[in-house]
């Protein structure tokens, strides 16, 4: 009892040690935090803070904040890259792509996720091996399939990769997900007498919603964001989406930084803020489906 | 009962959708890369069967050889690159600290960015003349360290792999920060009674644990790195050189440029192979570790 109640000098000064150490430990972490935060986000910052300056102001003060905000870049960026034009045909694809392949995909995905039958297995295996297919090494041959079939330069060509190679991953997430619900739900609707299309569509659809926003948000960020068919199958300006046209500006504009920046922070705007309001959706969706893909 | 009757018929019109849109776009025209490889072929007058000839010549070809050098480059340089980082940065926010929400969100922001963006980005930042590396090494009085990053063969390829660790540290920062928010919290709270500090405890206890979740993430980290041809096509184009040529960009070359679609073809078809390959090596390999 005695030793208890005795002031120990010791443990207080260890005490202040700990918690000094504490100190340092948690600056240091956050300092290491905090560079790895500027380097993710400056080059972003930095690209849309001097898409506002003149080419003068770029060259002497590149840092800084623009002194007059100058909007001048935006105005020749949207005239000369036709940004009015790219965001159209981005926005058109992207919608009915992620639509149709979501449908077709929800379809499919019903059936092999509350049927059995002789081919279930195998099919599923064959959709998800397209998961694996690298894209690549279909850009040669998916070019010459959509030549012969007269579909190159079309306002609709590039749904058609878009929703073939955005279905294995669909088809997979959708049917987990449908895979999970209990088998007496048909039943009692079938008692009640409903056909099978109409309990896909009033009562397996609706009670997907989680998984179909996820795999709604990923097909729509990657048709937004795709290049490598877009470049190969469509050669018309009036028909580039955004990312092409981008690209393609920007190799003839290589002079003027300025429009450069703010053609890209433009072309930027929507996704960050889909990002920023979707935040977990979107984080969820994406590492869900690469982990899957 | 009803169902069981209807039922065959409406399973075929459900799949037909999907399966004959994937069957026609992504099945078939890797089959008919295929049979294109065999076939020496400028894509409008009549094929020529030429048998394995293309594949003969692909291996001949030292560019080809450079481009699956660099592809490998880019491979590595990306293992090595994003899974540390992102293993490092994940550790550190997995602790009750404020503004954790603030580091992910911005972490995971350029994953979601399109590659056309970000490589128009970084080829800003690489600029000689007014980018912003060199005008931050000029500031500071470093003007002798000033390069043209993406123009000299010696800077191309690590300038190019830099961006590409850039673009997607965020996205295995994610993926190990759920796995090891997975980790059962009494585990590490017997560790700490035990008397471990954090470092024994990270390197015994966390790493083991979530070491499925690292091999997971190499392997996407190896097949995603692999695909890499937007950002090379935008930033560099595959020079200066050859330099920064990977094998989808001599694939593109080949056949897009030079009209030769049976060769591409052939290309192609090594491309498929090459990554199913290294994937199934890879996750052999690791697999077997980790008995």
């Amino acid at each position: 009892m005695e030793i208890i109640l005795k002031p120990d000098p010791k443990p207080s000064r260890q005490s202040n040690k700990t918690i000094r150490k504490k100190w340092v430990k948690k600056s240091t972490i956050y300092a290491a935090l905090s560079i790895f935060a500027i380097i993710n986000v400056y080059p972003i910052l930095w690209m849309v803070i001097n898409s506002f300056k003149s080419e003068k102001e770029f060259t002497v003060n590149q840092f800084g904040f623009p002194k007059d905000f100058v909007i001048d870049n935006y105005i020749s960026a949207w005239n000369t890259a036709n940004l009015g034009i790219l965001f159209k045909n981005s926005i058109f694809i992207c919608i009915v792509a992620t639509l149709i392949t979501v449908f077709i995909g929800a379809l499919a995905s019903y059936f092999l996720s509350r049927f059995t039958f002789k081919m279930n297995k195998g099919i599923y295996s064959f959709f998800i091996f397209g998961m694996l297919i690298p894209i690549h090494s279909t850009l040669v041959p998916m070019f010459i399939l959509l030549r012969d079939l007269g579909l190159l330069n079309s306002p609709i060509t590039l749904l058609f990769p878009y929703i073939a190679f955005h279905l294995p991953l669909t088809i997979f997430i959708l049917t987990s997900f449908m895979k999970q619900f209990p088998k007496d739900i048909e039943e009692s609707a079938v008692m009640d007498g409903a056909g099978i299309f109409r309990i896909f569509w009033s009562i397996i659809l609706p009670m997907s919603r989680p998984a179909v926003a996820t795999v709604v948000i990923l097909n729509f960020i990657y048709n937004w964001n795709e290049f490598s068919f877009a470049l190969v199958l469509i050669n018309d300006p009036a028909l580039q989406t955004l990312p092409l046209g981008l690209a393609s500006f920007a190799g003839q504009f290589t002079v003027n930084y300025g429009a450069q920046m703010a053609g890209l922070t433009m072309s930027l705007l929507p996704i960050l803020i889909f990002y920023l309001l979707l935040e977990k959706e979107i984080v969820k969706g994406m590492t869900a489906g690469a982990v899957k893909g | 009962m009803h169902l069981a009757k209807k039922s065959k018929f409406a399973i075929i019109i459900g799949l037909l959708p999907a399966l004959l849109l994937y069957t026609i776009f992504a099945i078939v025209p890797i089959l008919q890369s295929f049979y294109y490889s065999l076939m020496e072929w400028n894509g409008f007058s009549e094929m020529k069967f030429v048998g394995l000839s293309n594949f003969k010549m692909l291996f001949q070809d030292p560019l080809f050889w450079k481009s699956a050098k660099n592809n490998l480059f880019v491979v590595i340089a990306s293992v090595l690159g994003q899974i540390p980082i992102a293993l490092v940065i994940a550790l550190l926010l997995n602790r009750k600290l404020k503004g954790a929400k603030f580091f992910r969100t911005i972490g995971f922001l350029p994953v979601v960015l399109s590659t056309v963006v970000i490589s128009l980005t970084w080829s800003l930042i690489y600029n000689t003349k007014n980018g912003l590396i060199n005008e931050l090494l000029r500031t500071v009085g470093l003007e002798s360290l000033t390069q043209n990053w993406l123009g000299d063969t010696s800077w191309s390829m690590i300038a190019v792999c830099i961006t590409v660790i850039w673009q997607f540290v965020g996205l295995y920062l994610i993926i190990f920060l759920a796995a090891l928010q997975n980790i059962p919290e009494e585990v590490l709270e017997a560790a700490k009674i035990d008397g471990a500090s954090e470092w024994v405890t990270t390197w015994k206890i966390t790493i083991p644990m979530i070491w499925d979740t690292i091999i997971v993430a190499v392997i996407l980290c190896i097949s995603g790195s692999l695909r890499t041809f937007d950002l090379i096509y935008v930033m560099t184009h595959g020079g200066p050189a050859h330099s920064t040529e990977v094998m989808a960009l001599y694939m593109f070359n080949e056949t897009f440029n030079k009209l030769q679609y049976g060769y591409g073809s052939a290309v192609s078809v090594v491309i498929f192979f090459f990554s199913l390959l290294l994937i199934f090596i890879v996750t052999k390999s690791m697999g077997k570790k980790m008995i």
